[in-house]
């Protein structure tokens, strides 16, 4: 029963949500009560201006950051009621991040930087995590590159090793924020390409994106102005 | 950029912290140094020190009046000494008693009033200072003091003074006492003043031209039909610990100048940290057509500015700390700070190196960071794109690690040039930790060196001679004495050629054969069987007469008789600060005019100090039965623990001064983890988005402290071998004229892993603290 009542529900939900941010100038309106599901192995392109939310949106999602009001709902558990301390085993269990600048650690090699969110949560068995780990980097394309340091790989190389490192726990679903920001745009659209090979193989992605070269892979986009979600023919609203 | 200075607040303070602590650190101990040298020199001055004290039968106000007259001396008093005991917790402790008619006349070796009333009256005693937990009676309560085998008499404790001129006398283990001449009466002791301080009108005359006006003085007394026993002459404005405090506060000096050292490194950790995190700054401000000499002026000034933000928190605390590190060291040394500002030259030194030391250090590191392209440094997002140093990959190769432990590893070398200097710092204060345990050993087996050579347990002294045979058949018939001699001995001076005589030694005469004395000697050969007029004679003997030399023949007078002896060898581990001599007793007596000897050397039959207290008693008890008058009595283990407190007290200094060091290299570990914390905010916010929890981010922070004290703690291992080599030799030198043996405290290599462990979790904890404070969104958070 509760496996068919969570099929049912959509796998990301956000009913009612706003963030609003103290400021200097006067309280500042990053999302303004936004509803919104994305379903099971769904692309989700979000897009828009400067300063529309989508960032805000990816916070919320990934339990960095709370919603003023609303509730949201990622696979099931109510990420905004989740104490402090829950979030992180939470996040690293549940949600895989992407991020514009890779965000690898220095001092690690690809490989340790796949194995740690591993590490940190405790799951594989610690002897099978390398193997998985490279199996990973070798689904991504680079394999050969396990056993260097970040400093040592092309920026097309690195964003590949934080795409395995967000993968690292089966994460329900993967979170990027703008992966292609910082490539050129060879490198963009090969990097664009594997996202949308990961959701054909059944995993969701939610990415917020600048480029427009991304909206073909995607399977919903979410245009995003003033912290409101803008109707538009692809979208499909709860 | 004030602006920037202010933003980053946290690491602004930082900064200012830990100029402020090096300045604390190193400005204290200056502040230390330079107060005790004003009292070492001005205090003892103060006290106007006797330049030489005659002894005699006794010196009324007549024949005081003619000394006064004399054109060469300034000024004279009279007063006497005597040796007594006094009745603490059951048992009889030495004491000495100083007595005058009047001690608001005394002006002469000034003693300070402390607390109670001042001076004592008829059946008072006032109790020195550095006695007072030695006599275990404070002021309102009773000491039983008791002169010779008189009867014991209860005095009323009526107040506390301090002569700075005395040894302390917890140090001595001797409880010193004033009290009026009409109290000695009531004790029994004679009353009459027998004892003459002089001070001399010219102060700058050496301790030779002072001792030919004392003799000048002994002639004055003799016309008078009074015989002169002894005559003192000290160096003259030197105190008695004057040699401690010398290489106590040279230690100190060497310190300081380290501490700063310490600091300056700490300085350019956080300089170069300050600079990476203006990278961007920099690169807007070049863009916008600053030039790098117009950016690095700017950057010195910060550093001026933070310089004496820093010098004013710090001048303060530095003076408070130094003037409490004074007071103890001086309480340690019967020295009384109180009245004594520390000198205004240290303020300046410090204020100056707190202004300058900054922008010192700042020069290499403001240098390089002004010369980043503008292309590279407006390029600055992200995680900085460093690899780790091989040392870090090679630790991490070491396998069976978990990734969040080899980031650990690998982060504590990251910064390499900063790790290393942290490194330093607390690896230097472990050394001086690890050198000042292992001085201390070395003390304890030059001490057990020195005091080897006695194969006896306990002295006891007649009160007249005796035949050495009838003693030592008394004494070997008390159960537990394992072997006893009977010897002589007693004090000689040398007579110099012009005349005047030296200060007086004290000789022992063993018999011949004698057991209970190994023979350690240096040059030339021990007392033989047969010898006549033969002398052994240690070091310091040469040194203060001149005219003694091994093989050569010198005069001595011997109660007041002059007799010719030849220096025969030169004993080895004998006492460094006083003379001492050993005659064969047959020549010894024949010397002094007297038939048998006073005194007996018993070895115990048991070990330990109650056994040997509990044999000393029945020995006492069982010749007293049997007719012998005593003069007194002394446990060995006694004595030794006299010299030990001696020399130890500078290798306990020592030990202060490295726990010093080890707080600086704390703090630095604290300061280096601080900023690793800060400048690794986006990655801290990373691992925390991908699932590291608080415990985890806590603990790794907290290992790669533990990886830098570990390292440290090994650092300091080899490096305390030099550091114990140059302490013993230095040490050595100055208290007992050669070099200690080197003797390594193995335990103490443990001890420095206990506290560099906790040292490195204490200095963690606010880093790792602040370090789950970070926030995820950090991660995610680009300008």
């Amino acid at each position: 029963m509760t496996l068919s009542h969570q099929d049912a529900e959509p796998l990301i939900a956000l009913r009612g949500v706003t963030r609003i941010y103290p400021g200097a100038a006067g309280p500042f309106t990053a999302l303004d009560n936004v509803t919104l599901s994305i379903e099971r192995g769904e692309f989700a392109v979000v897009v828009g201006a400067s300063g529309s939310g989508k960032s805000t949106l990816l916070a919320l999602l990934s339990g960095i950051d709370r919603p003023t009001s609303g509730e949201v709902i990622v696979g099931g558990t109510a990420v905004h009621a989740l104490k402090e301390r829950a979030i992180s085993t939470w996040r690293g269990r549940a949600v895989g991040i992407v991020f514009q600048f890779f965000q690898l650690l220095p001092t690690l090699t690809a490989a340790e930087n796949v194995m740690l969110p591993m590490d940190f949560c405790g799951t594989w068995l610690p002897r099978e995590r390398r193997s998985r780990a490279l199996a990973l980097l070798d689904r991504l394309g680079v394999a050969d590159q396990a056993d260097k340091l970040p400093h040592k790989l092309s920026g097309g190389q690195q964003q590949r090793v934080a795409i395995a490192r967000a993968l690292a726990n089966e994460p329900a679903v993967l979170l990027a924020d703008e992966p292609t920001g910082n490539l050129d745009s060879r490198t963009s659209a090969a990097i664009l390409k594997l996202f949308a090979d990961l959701v054909r193989g059944g995993q969701t992605v939610v990415m917020v994106t600048h480029e427009h070269g991304a909206l073909r892979y995607a399977s919903r986009t979410v245009t995003l102005a003033d912290g409101c979600i803008v109707p538009s023919d692809h979208a499909a609203y709860a | 950029m004030l602006r920037d200075v202010w933003l980053h607040k946290p690491r602004t303070i930082l900064v200012v912290l830990a100029i402020a602590i090096g300045i604390v650190g190193a400005g204290s101990v200056l502040n230390t140094w330079a107060l005790l040298r004003v009292v070492v020199d001005e205090g003892y001055r103060a006290t106007n020190p006797a330049s030489a004290t005659l002894w005699t039968d006794s010196i009324g106000p007549d024949l005081l009046a003619r000394v006064r007259a004399l054109p060469a001396i300034a000024d004279a008093q009279v007063r006497r000494t005597v040796s007594a005991r006094a009745l603490v917790e059951g048992g009889w402790r030495p004491a000495m008693l100083f007595a005058m008619e009047d001690f608001r006349a005394n002006r002469i070796g000034l003693v300070r009033e402390r607390a109670g009333a001042w001076p004592p009256k008829a059946g008072e005693i006032v109790l020195e200072h550095s006695s007072l937990d030695l006599a275990g009676a404070g002021v309102g309560e009773a000491l039983t003091v008791r002169y010779g085998e008189a009867e014991p008499q209860a005095l009323a404790v009526t107040g506390i003074a301090q002569d700075q001129g005395l040894a302390p006398g917890w140090m001595e283990h001797l409880i010193y006492a004033f009290v009026t001449p009409a109290t000695l009466a009531r004790l029994g002791a004679p009353a009459s003043l027998n004892q003459l301080q002089i001070v001399v009108r010219d102060a700058s005359l050496d301790q030779d031209a002072v001792r030919r006006i004392a003799f000048a003085v002994k002639a004055e007394i003799e016309r008078a039909g009074h015989p002169v026993r002894d005559v003192a002459v000290p160096v003259p404005f030197r105190h008695i610990h004057a040699d401690q405090m010398n290489s106590l506060l040279y230690t100190q000096a060497g310190f300081g100048v380290l501490a700063l050292l310490l600091s300056g490194i700490m300085v350019v950790n956080l300089v170069t940290a300050m600079l990476t995190g203006q990278v961007r700054e920099i690169g807007v401000m070049k863009s916008l057509g600053a030039r790098r000499g117009q950016l690095a002026a700017m950057y010195l000034a910060l550093a001026l500015v933070l310089g004496l933000a820093a010098s004013a928190l710090a001048l303060p605390a530095a003076a408070a700390i130094g003037r409490a590190y004074a007071d103890f060291t001086a309480g340690m040394l019967n020295f009384d700070t109180a009245g004594y500002r520390i000198p205004l030259w240290a303020y300046a030194v410090q204020l100056a190196v707190g202004a300058l030391l900054p922008v010192a250090a700042a020069l290499g590191p403001v240098v390089r960071g002004c010369r980043i392209p503008v292309s590279e440094a407006l390029r600055d997002f992200g995680i900085a794109e460093r690899g780790s140093g091989s040392g870090g990959r090679l630790l991490g190769r070491a396998g069976g690690l978990t990734r969040p432990i080899l980031l650990s590893l690998r982060n504590a070398f990251r910064r390499r040039q900063r790790m290393v200097l942290t490194l330093l710092t607390l690896a230097t204060g472990g050394a001086v930790y690890l050198g000042a345990l292992n001085l201390r050993a070395s003390i304890r087996a030059a001490v057990a060196g020195m005091f080897g050579a006695m194969k006896y347990d306990l002295a006891i002294r007649f009160a007249r001679p005796y035949p050495a045979d009838s003693i030592e058949a008394a004494v070997a018939r008390v159960p537990g004495v394992a072997l006893a001699e009977a010897w002589s001995g007693g004090s000689a001076a040398v007579v110099r050629p012009d005349g005047t005589f030296g200060n007086r030694f004290v000789v022992s005469a063993p018999p011949p054969g004698s057991r209970l004395q190994a023979h350690l000697i240096s040059a030339g050969r021990w007392l033989r069987a047969g010898d006549a007029n033969a002398l052994v004679v240690n070091p310091k003997f040469l040194e203060d007469e001149p005219s003694a030399r091994l093989g050569g023949d010198v005069t001595l007078t011997i109660g007041g008789r002059a007799s010719r002896w030849t220096v025969v060898g030169v004993a080895a581990g004998e006492s460094p600060v006083t003379m001492s001599v050993y005659a064969p007793r047959e020549a010894w007596t024949a010397a002094l005019g007297v038939a048998g000897v006073d005194r007996a050397l018993v070895a115990s039959a048991s070990l330990g100090k109650p056994a040997q207290a509990d044999l000393r008693r029945r020995l006492e008890q069982e010749l007293v039965r049997v007719g012998f008058d005593l003069a007194g009595s002394g446990l060995v283990a006694e004595s030794r623990a006299v010299t030990e407190d001696h020399l130890l007290m500078v290798a306990g200094f020592l030990m202060i001064m490295s726990q010093l060091m080890i707080v600086v290299g704390g703090l630095g570990l604290a300061s280096t983890m601080s900023l690793a914390v800060l400048e690794r905010t986006r990655e801290i916010g990373v691992l925390r988005a991908i699932g590291a929890r608080h415990g985890a981010i806590h603990t790794m922070v907290q290992v790669e402290g533990l990886v830098i004290g570990i390292a440290s703690w090994a650092i300091a291992i080899p490096l305390s071998v030099p550091m114990s080599l140059v302490l013993g030799r230095a040490f050595g030198e100055i208290m007992i004229r050669m070099p200690l043996t080197f003797v390594p405290e193995i335990s103490g290599i443990f001890q420095w892993l206990a506290v560099v462990l906790v040292v490195s979790v204490v200095a963690c904890a606010w880093p790792a603290f602040r370090a789950t404070r970070v926030p995820t969104a950090a991660a995610l958070a680009y300008e």
